[in-house]
C-alpha cells in the first residue's frame, strides 16, 4: 500500500467513486442515458474553455475574468447575428467578431501583465469588471434572444461535444508536441531559466492568454446557442467552474504541471457533481461552497506537495547527488 | 529619507486625483441645491465611503503583506445573514447579535488566514474559494419564508436601525464617526506598533522577515482575521443603514476596498501604502460613483470606469516604481564613483 501510486491513480478512482456514489443514491435519474449525454452537453462550453485556460495556468497565470468576457463575447456575437438577419454568412462573421473580441482580450491581458509586471488575477480582476459593463452596454441590459437556425445549430444534440472534442485534440497536440508546447511548461516551471535558455518568455505568455481569450469565446458562443440567447449574466459562475474544473484536473495553478487530459477530466466531473448535486435538489447557490472546498483542498495538496518536492531536491543537492530527475 | 519622499509623493498624487475628480464633477454635475457640489451631497459622499474605508483597514494590512483577500463581499453578506437569523429565530438582545456578527467576522477571517498562511494556498486562490464558500453557507443559512424561498429579512428593531442614522449634529452619521475612529486606530497601529512593522517586513521580503526573527505565519494569520473583523463591522453598519439583508448582500463588493487601496497607493507587491492611503481611495470611488450617478448616466458606465481605473492606477505605480528603481541606482553608481 505504501508504494501506490496515488497521483498516477487518483483521478479514475474519484471519478468511479463519484459514479458509483451517484448511482447508488439516485439510480433512476442517474443512470440514463439522456442524463450522460445532458451531462456532456454541460460539460462542452467548459471542456472548451479549459482547454485554452490550461496554457494561462500553466505559465503560473490566472484569469479571473472568464465568466464576463464569455458573456460579453455572446453579447458581441448574438448583436451582430440579429443585426443581420441571422443568415449563415451574418453567423459567420458574427462568430468571427466574438472570437476575435476574446482574442483582442487576452492580447491586452497578456500584454499588461508582462510589459508591467503585474499580477494576472489583479489585470483579469480589473477586466472583469470592465467586460460586465461593456456587455451591458452592448446588450442595453436586455436577453437578446438569438434563436436563428444556422447560429442554433451550434448548440443542438452533440455539436458542441464534438467542439470540445476538437478543441481539446488540437490544444493537446500543441501541449504535447510542439516547441510551443514544451515552452509553455519551460515558462511556468521556471520563468528565469527559460529566459536565459533563450525563450521568448513575455511572447510565450502573451500567446497564452491570446488562446485563452480565443476559447472563453467560443465557450461563450456555444453557451449562447444552447440557450439561444446571450446577455451579461450568461457566463455568472463560469469563471469558478473553469478554475475548479482545472483544479480537479490537477493543473497546478502555481505553474508549471498539468495536462489537457487532467483538464477535460476536471470538467467531466465537474459537469458530474453539477448534475449530482441538481439531482440530489442542493441549490445551485449553495453548489459553490463544495466549488470552494474543493479548490483549497486541492491547491492546499498542491502546495505541500510543492514544498515536500523543493525540500528532496535541496536534501541531494546537499548530499552532492546527480542533476534533478527530469520528469 | 527618499523613501519618505517617495510616498510623499504619491500622497500628494492620490490627493490630487481625488480633487480633480471632484472639481470635474462639479464642473459637469454642478454646484448647489440638489447637485454634486453641496454640503448634503458631500457628506452623502463620505458616508458612502466609510464602510469601504473600514474595510479597507484591514485590506490595507493584507496586501501591505503582500496578499490579497478577495472574500469580503461574501464575508458581508454570511455576517449579516448570522445576525439575521438571531434577530428573527432568537430572543437575544441586539448587542448579543453584534457580538455574534463580530465573532462570525473574526472566524471567517481566521479560515483565510489559515488557509493562505498555514497551508501556503496562494492568496488569491485560497479568498476566491472561500468567497464561495462563504456564499453558499450564506445561502444555506438563509432565512427562509414559509414556502421555503429565500427572502429579504427586516431588521429594524430601534436598539440596532439606530446605527444607520445620523446624531447630535446634522449629518454626523455613526458610520462616519466609526470610519474616523477605526482609520486612526489602524493608521496609529501600523506606524507605531511592533506588529505593524512586522506587516511591512513580511511584505517586503518573507524570507528577510523569517530570518530577523519575525513570526511570518502567525503576521499573515493575524492580518488575515483584522480583516474578517472590520468586514462584521461593516456589515453591521451596512444592514443597519439598510434596515434589513439578503443573501445576496455584498455581490461584487469585493472590489471596492482593494480598489480604494490600490487608488491610494497600497503597492499590491507588498510593503507599502499606509490606511490613510486607503481612506483617500474609498472617497476617490466613492465619489466616482456619486458623480456617475449625478450625471444620470447608464450605472454600466461605472463597471468600466471602475476597472479601467484600476488598470491605469496599476500602470502608473508600476512604471513610478521602475523609474524611482532606476534613479536610485544611477545615484547608487555615482556614489560609487565618488
Amino acid at each position: 500500500m505504501k508504494n501506490f501510486n496515488w497521483s498516477k491513480y487518483s483521478k479514475p478512482i474519484i471519478l468511479v467513486a463519484f459514479v458509483i456514489i451517484l448511482s447508488v443514491l439516485k439510480p433512476a435519474e442517474f443512470l440514463s442515458v439522456s442524463n450522460f449525454i445532458s451531462i456532456l452537453t454541460s460539460v462542452a462550453a467548459i471542456g472548451i474553455m479549459v482547454s485554452g485556460t490550461i496554457f494561462v495556468f500553466l505559465i503560473g497565470g490566472i484569469d479571473l475574468s472568464i465568466a464576463t468576457l464569455l458573456s460579453m463575447s455572446a453579447v458581441v456575437a448574438a448583436t451582430i447575428i440579429t443585426k443581420m438577419g441571422g443568415s449563415v454568412i451574418a453567423v459567420v462573421i458574427g462568430l468571427l467578431a466574438a472570437l476575435a473580441v476574446g482574442a483582442l482580450a487576452g492580447l491586452l491581458h497578456g500584454y499588461i501583465t508582462t510589459t508591467f509586471a503585474i499580477p494576472a488575477f489583479l489585470v483579469t480582476f480589473a477586466t472583469q469588471s470592465i467586460f460586465l459593463g461593456l456587455a451591458q452596454v452592448l446588450s442595453n441590459n436586455n436577453k437578446i434572444a438569438c434563436t436563428w437556425p444556422a447560429f442554433a445549430i451550434l448548440g443542438q444534440a452533440i455539436v458542441p461535444i464534438i467542439f470540445m472534442v476538437v478543441f481539446a485534440l488540437v490544444s493537446w497536440y500543441v501541449l504535447r508536441k510542439t516547441v510551443f508546447g514544451r515552452y509553455v511548461y519551460a515558462v511556468g516551471g521556471n520563468p528565469t531559466a527559460s529566459e536565459i535558455s533563450g525563450i521568448n518568455v513575455k511572447l510565450v505568455s502573451i500567446m497564452c492568454y491570446v488562446i485563452s481569450g480565443f476559447t472563453t469565446a467560443m465557450g461563450g458562443i456555444i453557451l449562447a446557442a444552447q440557450s439561444q440567447q446571450a446577455d451579461s449574466a450568461l457566463g455568472a459562475g463560469f469563471t469558478n467552474d473553469v478554475i475548479t474544473a482545472a483544479v480537479i484536473g490537477g493543473i497546478s495553478l502555481l505553474g508549471g504541471e498539468g495536462t489537457l487530459p487532467g483538464a477535460i477530466f476536471g470538467a467531466v466531473l465537474m459537469g458530474l457533481l453539477n448534475n449530482g448535486l441538481s439531482l440530489m435538489n442542493v441549490d445551485s447557490t449553495q453548489s459553490g461552497l463544495v466549488k470552494g472546498l474543493v479548490i483549497v483542498v486541492a491547491v492546499a495538496f498542491d502546495a505541500m506537495h510543492h514544498a515536500d518536492q523543493s525540500r528532496k531536491k535541496a536534501k541531494k543537492v546537499k548530499k552532492g547527488a546527480a542533476a534533478p530527475e527530469l520528469s | 529619507m527618499k523613501r519618505m519622499n517617495q510616498t510623499t509623493m504619491r500622497r500628494l498624487i492620490s490627493i490630487g486625483m481625488l480633487l480633480i475628480l471632484v472639481a470635474l464633477f462639479a464642473g459637469l454635475a454642478g454646484t448647489g441645491e440638489g447637485k454634486f457640489f453641496n454640503e448634503t451631497n458631500l457628506i452623502e459622499i463620505v458616508r458612502n465611503a466609510s464602510i469601504p474605508a473600514i474595510i479597507g483597514v484591514g485590506i490595507t494590512y493584507v496586501i501591505i503583506t503582500a496578499g490579497i483577500d478577495l472574500s469580503t463581499g461574501s464575508m458581508l453578506a454570511l455576517v449579516g445573514m448570522v445576525m439575521a437569523n438571531i434577530y428573527v429565530y432568537t430572543l437575544l438582545p441586539i448587542p448579543v447579535m453584534i457580538l455574534a456578527g463580530l465573532l462570525v467576522g473574526l472566524a471567517c477571517g481566521l479560515v483565510n488566514g489559515f488557509i493562505v498562511a498555514k497551508l501556503n494556498v496562494p492568496e488569491f486562490i485560497g479568498t476566491l474559494a472561500t468567497m464561495l464558500i462563504f456564499r453558499g453557507l450564506t445561502y444555506i443559512i438563509a432565512v427562509k419564508n414559509d414556502i421555503g424561498a429565500i427572502e429579504s429579512v427586516r431588521m429594524n428593531h430601534s436598539q440596532y436601525a439606530f446605527l444607520g442614522s445620523d446624531f447630535w449634529y446634522y449629518g454626523l452619521y455613526y458610520v462616519i464617526v466609526a470610519m474616523v475612529v477605526i482609520v486612526a486606530i489602524g493608521q496609529i497601529v501600523l506606524k507605531y506598533t511592533r506588529f505593524g512593522t512586522n506587516l511591512y517586513s513580511v511584505g517586503a521580503s518573507k524570507k528577510a522577515a523569517t530570518l530577523s526573527g519575525i513570526d511570518v505565519m502567525k503576521t499573515r494569520l493575524i492580518a488575515y482575521a483584522i480583516t474578517g473583523v472590520t468586514v462584521a463591522i461593516g456589515a453591521i453598519f451596512m444592514t443597519a443603514k439598510l434596515q434589513s439583508t439578503t443573501a445576496n448582500l455584498g455581490t461584487d463588493f469585493e472590489f471596492d476596498p482593494i480598489a480604494a487601496a490600490v487608488v491610494g497607493g497600497v503597492a499590491l507587491s507588498g510593503g507599502s501604502g499606509d490606511v490613510i492611503g486607503t481612506l483617500i481611495g474609498a472617497l476617490f470611488m466613492a465619489t466616482l460613483d456619486n458623480g456617475v450617478k449625478m450625471l444620470d448616466m447608464n450605472a454600466s458606465y461605472q463597471y468600466i470606469v471602475k476597472g479601467a481605473i484600476i488598470i491605469a492606477v496599476v500602470i502608473f505605480d508600476a512604471l513610478y516604481k521602475k523609474r524611482i528603481d532606476r534613479r536610485a541606482k544611477e545615484e547608487g553608481a555615482k556614489e560609487g564613483l565618488e
